[in-house]
């Protein structure tokens, strides 16, 4: 029997100056070429689990490490990841500090030549990685000037081009759009088919990989508590943590249908040997928590015929091309599009952080922006310092976070972190109501798990309530869906779709909710709304009464 | 929005002449700065990088670091004369300050200030011209069969100002976002921010350097690209602008001193090693005509 690719034994791992471990007692073996996803809630340990697969952990990150860890024969506590470097690699959540050259072309060159790969090799490994990743058009771009998900992608095809044994990722779709999420991990299936390549993804959004996976592995408070089939590691999610179950298989538990489906096929097939046929039709949303009763009047953002041009450094493009916008106060938006749609400037537009070339950008009530990296907003080491005044708390007050003044940020949790933020943006910006007439959000959700993003979407739908419009750039489908009313659709920098999200996330093959496209139905549909749907098909099928 | 002192390609003779060429050239111009002390000297430096910058069409990265410079400068001018009590020409008497107490400001203590900061913006202007005309990852392969086993060396050395930049952007924009009633971002708080944001995102390039096989095999640096042009002649200017630096500190040109009262040797050896940093600096723009000859 071939020797495990990965062989962990009574792991426990402590960061410097940390209480906790962040890794308790776990045993794991990773055979050469498995595909396994690795779940778990923010801050379960998931993250230190792959750092330590690649020596990061304990050789940049320092700490107390016990147990024993193996990567390909070599013992990680000695072999740091510059020897792992050949057998493994990497794509850590932060794509910025993963791109080490100055050009795409040259990330991607730069680990072959390091191996000495000739010239030809090297284009040609290049020029394929980024055909398969759909990123020919970037190569000879600046890394400097290019979105965030573009920079993932970059750093994706930087780790892919030497063909390593195992492919270690960290939340590797939170900045692609649903298309190139879909296509990475099919991408990735082939990679582990053709190549064997072992592969780990920690990711949150599980109803993009799980059918794809052959194994999934469960952390919770730094240990391994699930690992085992896909299929298993559902029943366990819906019995022991909902938020590590997909929307599928929260559907069918909801429905009461037994076995949860892995996977849009599985779970068609088990409706359609029920009796339960694709819809086919639209299903109106329900009505939502928050939402405003008697709408404010007045406009949050009018967008008139925008064109904005941005300079690359080499020559000028144009990233919006004639928009043409209107969101009213009280209203919940997402604006979704393809990666390098134009979704950030739009954003940045609105918050007068770039100019026009022609048309015009108003925000009459004032606009407050929470950039894609909350994390560049906080420049003191006390949450008071950074509000403060009583209008400052005030602002803390909003976002839950009176009890952390004085907490450095740095020590919130990722979630606190980007409450704060939105406080950092939002301060003074108050109206008579005590919010901003428009506040926007660049890729809120990424790093957040399913439970965190139902708090950020019920305090979005709070601050709506009070007549704030809030405008959300987000690439994540179910969570616009659960989050907004309306829907704008950004292609090339041109709005190409805008209306509500039952009628935009609609019968689409990637602009829809895993519920939306089990059920063949239009509209954007959660679990809770697709079961009451599934359960009046089978008590009509049976003749019986619908039980809501 | 990139930073002014982002690498951006350039068909100039600097940009040409490779990595190590442009980087002893210009390490040769900040030499000066650290080892003449003489103001019409630094003066000369200073000069001597303006016609590096200009001819290397890095004018707006070498407006910045002027501008960050000057800044820095005034800063240290006025911290200097509050706490060094030398000097014979007192021209504020007993100004109380919090923590210093009283206090006597002199035109010496002062002027050592200025000359501290003149070296400062002279290192800052060369280092920004370089950042913005060579590019970063042929120093990182230059600097790879030097600092093999350490990655983090080479992306201290090739990647922590372009990071600095890119981060100071970012920053910058972030603090742009921040409501009226935030606490404003001061410089001082910036700066903080800023140090302490690129060492860590520098550790976190490193750690990528490292697994992408910095470490791993024989140094190897790009192999069939285009050769540089013009690298003797920057090595030349370079080392002579270096040597005549060296050598005047030996033979005592350019003597300065500002205690106990400020003496700035004005001499002709002096003045002409002044003049002669800018005309070497420009010496090897002079006759350049641009383009790239391929390898063999």
């Amino acid at each position: 029997m071939a020797e495990p690719l990965i062989r962990i034994r009574g792991l426990g791992y402590r960061y410097p100056e940390a209480a906790e471990e962040s890794l308790s007692d776990v045993d794991l073996e990773i055979e050469p070429g498995e595909l396994i996803v690795l779940a778990g809630r923010s801050g379960s340990g998931k993250t230190t689990l792959l750092r330590a697969c690649c020596g990061l952990v304990p050789h940049y990150h320092g700490g107390d490490v016990r147990g024993e860890i193996q990567v390909a024969g070599l013992d990680v506590r000695e072999h740091g990841p510059a020897e792992l470097g050949s057998v493994v690699g990497l794509v850590s959540q932060d794509p910025e500090t993963q791109v080490v050259s100055t050009t795409v072309r040259a990330e991607l060159e730069l680990p072959l030549e390091m191996r000495g790969e000739a010239a030809a090799a090297r284009s040609r490994a290049v020029e394929e990685v980024a055909l398969a990743l759909a990123m020919a058009q970037l190569l000879d771009r600046p890394v400097d000037i290019l979105s965030g998900g573009e920079l993932q992608r970059v750093a994706l095809a930087a780790a892919l081009v030497g063909r390593p044994h195992l492919v270690l990722l960290d939340e590797p779709t939170s900045q692609l759009d649903p298309v190139a999420g879909d296509e990475l991990i099919g991408l990735l299936r082939r990679l582990n088919g053709e190549w064997g390549t072992a592969i780990l993804i920690a990711e949150h959004r599980l109803e993009r990989c799980l059918a794809a996976c052959d194994r999934a592995i469960a952390m919770a408070g730094g240990r391994v508590a699930f690992d085992g089939a896909p299929r298993d590691h559902l029943r366990w999610a819906l019995k022991h943590d909902p938020a590590l179950a997909t929307p599928g298989a929260r559907l069918f538990d909801l429905a009461g249908l037994g076995t949860p489906p892995v996977g849009v096929k599985e779970a068609r097939q088990a409706l359609s040997d029920r009796g339960v046929e694709p819809l086919d039709e639209s299903v109106p949303g329900p009505a939502r928590n928050g939402s405003r009763r008697s709408p404010p009047s007045g406009s949050a953002l009018d967008v008139r015929k925008a064109w904005v041009e941005l300079d690359d450094g080499n020559t000028a493009r144009d990233v919006l091309r004639g928009v043409h916008l209107s969101i009213a106060r009280g209203e919940r938006v997402a604006l979704m599009g393809r990666n390098g749609a134009g979704k950030t400037t739009l954003l940045r537009a609105a918050a007068g952080r770039v100019d026009t070339v022609r048309g015009k950008v108003l925000a009459p009530g004032g606009c407050a922006l929470c950039p894609q990296s909350p994390g560049d907003l906080f420049v003191r080491e006390r949450v008071s310092d950074e509000l403060p005044g009583e209008t400052g708390r005030s602002a803390l007050a909003a976002t839950g976070l009176e009890w952390a003044m004085e907490a450095d940020p740095r020590d919130l949790s990722g979630g606190e972190r980007q409450r704060l933020a939105l406080a950092i943006v939002m301060a003074g910006r108050a109206g008579q109501a005590g919010v901003p007439g428009l506040l926007c959000l660049d890729e809120p959700t990424r790093g957040l798990d399913r439970a965190r993003k139902g708090d950020l979407a019920a305090w979005t739908a709070g601050l709506t309530a009070r007549g704030a419009a809030v405008l959300i750039a987000t690439h994540d489908v179910e969570f616009a869906a659960s989050f907004a009313e309306r829907v704008v659709l950004l292609g090339d920098g041109e709005v190409i779709a805008d209306g509500p999200v039952t009628e935009v996330l609609s019968g689409g093959w990637y602009f829809a909710t895993e519920i939306a496209r089990i059920l063949g139905a239009g509209g954007a549909i959660l679990p809770e709304r697709g079961a009451e749907l599934v359960r009046e098909r089978l008590a009509r099928a049976s003749g019986g009464v619908v039980a809501r | 929005m990139r930073s002014p002192i982002a690498y951006r390609p350039r068909r100039t003779p600097l940009a040409q002449a490779g990595a190590f060429a442009a980087s002893v050239y210009l390490t040769s111009l900040a030499v000066v700065a650290f080892v003449c002390s003489n103001p019409i000297v630094l003066a000369g430096a200073g000069l001597g990088v303006v016609v590096a910058g200009l001819a290397a069409k890095a004018g707006r990265a070498l407006a910045a670091s002027a501008r960050w410079g000057f800044s820095l400068g005034v800063f240290i001018v006025l911290v200097n004369g509050l706490v060094a009590q030398r000097g014979d020409t007192v021209i504020v008497y007993g100004l109380w300050l919090p923590l210093l107490g009283h206090t006597d400001v002199s035109a010496e203590a002062l002027a050592e200030g200025g000359v501290l900061a003149l070296r400062i913006l002279v290192v800052m202007m060369a280092f920004a011209v370089h950042a913005a005309s060579v590019d970063p990852d042929r120093v990182l392969r230059m600097l790879r069969p030097l600092a093999r086993r350490s990655a983090l060396t080479a992306t201290l050395i090739a990647r922590l100002v372009p990071l600095a930049a890119a981060d100071y952007v970012r920053l910058g924009e972030a603090a742009a976002l921040r409501g009226p009633a935030a606490a404003p971002v001061g410089r001082a708080a910036l700066a903080r921010r800023l140090v302490a944001g690129s060492l860590d995102r520098a550790v976190d390039v490193a750690a990528t350097l490292e697994l992408r096989g910095y470490a791993h095999g024989p140094p190897r640096s790009a192999r069939g690209g285009p050769r540089p042009r013009y690298v003797a002649r920057f090595i030349v200017v370079g080392i002579a602008i270096g040597a005549l630096a060296v050598g005047a500190r030996i033979a005592g040109v350019g003597a300065y001193d500002s205690y106990p009262t400020v003496d700035v040797a004005t001499s002709m050896p002096t003045l002409l090693l002044a003049a002669a940093v800018p005309v070497l600096a420009g010496l090897p723009f002079a006759t350049a005509t641009g383009g790239w000859r391929r390898r063999g």
